[in-house]
């Protein structure tokens, strides 16, 4: 009542001080736009920080319906800035849960009412006069939300208050908070917020494993299925592989990788080999690489092998006979090479540590009696399972 | 020649003055759209490590200052010259109110306190409103949101009345219509001028009006 009363007071019209010219009209609608597009971002993230504020230490012990009854945005800036940061808020209270903040539709609460009592005749919002909203039947005892961001100097101002819905409107919480122009916005995830130290630590990991060549170094165990007794169960042994090369991002993403990466084994008196494979891996979590939560991939690949020493005979296509195992006498034993598919799964923590398992099929061997199958799909047998373990530098 | 070089030479910080003074290779606007404040070289090289440089190794017995300067998010005539200067500087404005109002009358801790901002711009006065109730939550007091009001007849007397009467009057009557109660403080934050930049601030306890600031 009083603003109309200081409003009469001081105030005349703005568009009667001073005419503004179309040509200025639309220059200014012009800087609006561009005002609002530099901060919008900001904003956002003013909004952000104050969901992250309310997960991290909720307002409300359990879940409380809350009106939205009012979003201003700058002086200056149009209504549009204001319905993105209504929508910005909605989302992300949507996606956090555990703020205990649910937005609740109350359009008696935000509409204008007209209430008669013994004081007089009340217009209102229904917002500021829970009477009237109790008489319309609206639930009283809820809360009512207000946000305010203004742009102070170089600085964008949040402040934020919940009222609690009762005749006597008391303020139960409040909030204000500040970024400066100057300063990037987070772009934080609707799901799972973070702190601004946080998402720094964040980014500064970020930048320190950006690159999209990795070097990884792995030791992998091969294991073989033995025949069964029938084909006399000599199987080769299990084979310890030390493997290095070059994993690729196509994408900052990390979501699609190739690897390439040789390797050897050797046993004493027993086997040596050499390997090359290539592999492409597709993460499962999520559409970007996580630098802080354990991220899944699935792969495929390829490898050529070969292997020669005295326990490699069983990787021959023909079974095992006598002559065979005497001939082993020398100690050179025969050489074989051959292809192989895998594909498997890879769990990697914080992107330097990794575990793998996958399966692996050997189309040469196929119908070899000298291996057994682990897993049989079909008319597709995989002879080998096999363990890795990763480092990525 | 000698006195034109030492002319010269006198002009010459005027005219290149330093960074972000308004000169020769900077505007006046540019100048103007910038907020800065000075700080110390030490506190500047703590938020902008390694472009500060706060003393010489072996010390050079030199005081040091940074200014650091921002851009202003609005830009000139966006919005009217006042109510930028107003906005501008809100958000200390309301917290000194806010705070000479508690300090002013510590016996009110326990009472509930409503705001009202007197202002020309009602998106203003609403900013304004705000503001202080945050900084009234702030210092630990009971804030609510309820709103005061007169009727008509009350509100068409008052506006014929000088400020200087019509603020007291307005008070009283709040307090006999009953809208402020006992246990209520209303501080009202008004702009008494508008030629001013300033915010003034009064107390309405029991009917009694006092001006604080």
């Amino acid at each position: 009542m009083l603003l109309s009363l200081a409003a009469g007071l001081f105030a005349t019209p703005a568009w009667a001080e001073k005419p503004i010219e179309l040509a200025q009209r639309a220059e200014m609608d012009r800087v609006r736009a561009e005002v609002a597009g530099e901060i919008h971002l900001s904003a956002f993230d003013l909004v952000d920080e104050l969901v992250y504020g309310w997960s991290s230490e909720p307002v409300f012990p359990e879940p409380t319906p809350v009106v939205l009854a009012g979003v201003s945005v700058p002086v200056g800036l149009g209504t549009g800035l204001q319905a993105l940061i209504e929508n910005h808020l909605s989302a992300v209270l949507g996606a956090n849960p555990t703020s205990n903040v649910q937005l609740a539709h109350c359009p008696q609460c935000t509409a204008m009412v007209v209430h008669s009592g013994p004081e007089g005749t009340v217009v209102t919002r229904g917002i500021d006069n829970p009477r009237a909203l109790a008489d319309l039947g609206a639930a009283t005892g809820q809360h009512a939300l207000f946000v305010d961001i203004e742009a102070e100097g170089a600085w964008l101002v949040l402040r934020a208050r919940i009222t609690r819905l009762t005749p006597a409107l008391p303020i139960v919480w409040s909030h204000t908070l500040s970024t400066s122009a100057n300063t990037p916005a987070l772009l934080r995830e609707p799901k799972g917020l973070k702190s601004a130290a946080e998402a720094r630590e964040e980014y500064i990991d970020a930048l320190h494993g950006r690159g999209p060549i990795a070097v990884p170094l792995r030791v992998t165990i091969r294991s073989y299925k033995r025949p069964p007794p029938s084909n006399g169960g000599i199987g080769p042994p299990p084979f310890v592989w030390l493997q290095s090369g070059v994993e690729i991002a196509t994408t900052d993403a990390h979501a699609w990788t190739t690897s390439i990466v040789a390797g050897f084994t050797w046993a004493p008196d027993t086997y040596q080999g050499v390997l090359g494979q290539v592999r492409i891996n597709r993460l499962l979590t999520g559409r970007v690489r996580s630098r802080t939560k354990p991220n899944l991939h699935a792969f495929v690949g390829a490898a050529v092998i070969t292997v020669w020493g005295p326990a490699t005979q069983p990787f021959q296509e023909n079974p095992i006979t006598s002559d065979d195992i005497l001939a082993l006498a020398d100690m050179s034993g025969p050489r074989f090479a051959f292809g192989a598919f895998h594909a498997g799964l890879d769990l990697r923590v914080g992107n330097r540590i990794g575990m793998s398992t996958f399966l692996e099929m050997i189309p040469h061997l196929a119908q070899s009696p000298n291996l057994g199958d682990y897993v049989r799909v079909g008319s597709i047998g995989f002879p080998a399972i096999g363990t890795e373990v990763t480092l990525w530098f | 020649m000698e006195i034109v070089i030492l002319f010269a030479l006198t002009i010459l910080p005027m005219l290149l003055p330093p960074d972000p003074a308004p000169g020769l290779s900077r505007s006046k606007e540019r100048s103007r759209s910038m907020d800065c404040i000075r700080i110390s070289a030490e506190e500047a090289s703590a938020h902008y490590p390694g472009q500060v440089i706060t003393s010489d190794g072996r010390g050079d017995y030199v005081e040091r200052t940074a200014m650091i300067c921002r851009q202003r998010l609005m830009r000139p005539g966006l919005r009217d010259a006042r109510d930028e200067a107003v906005l501008n500087a809100l958000d200390a404005t309301t917290l000194n109110l806010a705070t000479s109002a508690e300090a002013r009358r510590p016996d009110l801790r326990e009472h509930t306190w409503l705001v009202d901002a007197y202002y020309p711009n009602a998106k203003v006065g609403s900013k304004i409103t705000f503001s202080t109730k945050n900084a009234l939550m702030g210092l630990g007091l009971q804030v609510a949101d309820r709103t005061l009001a007169l009727n008509a007849t009350e509100v068409e007397i008052i506006q014929r009345l000088h400020p200087d009467e019509a603020y007291p009057a307005a008070c009283r009557r709040y307090a006999e219509n009953g809208t402020l109660g006992k246990e209520d403080a209303l501080l009202a934050v008004v702009s008494r001028d508008r030629r001013a930049t300033v915010l003034h601030a009064g107390l309405c306890v029991d009917g009694v009006w006092a001006w604080i600031e």
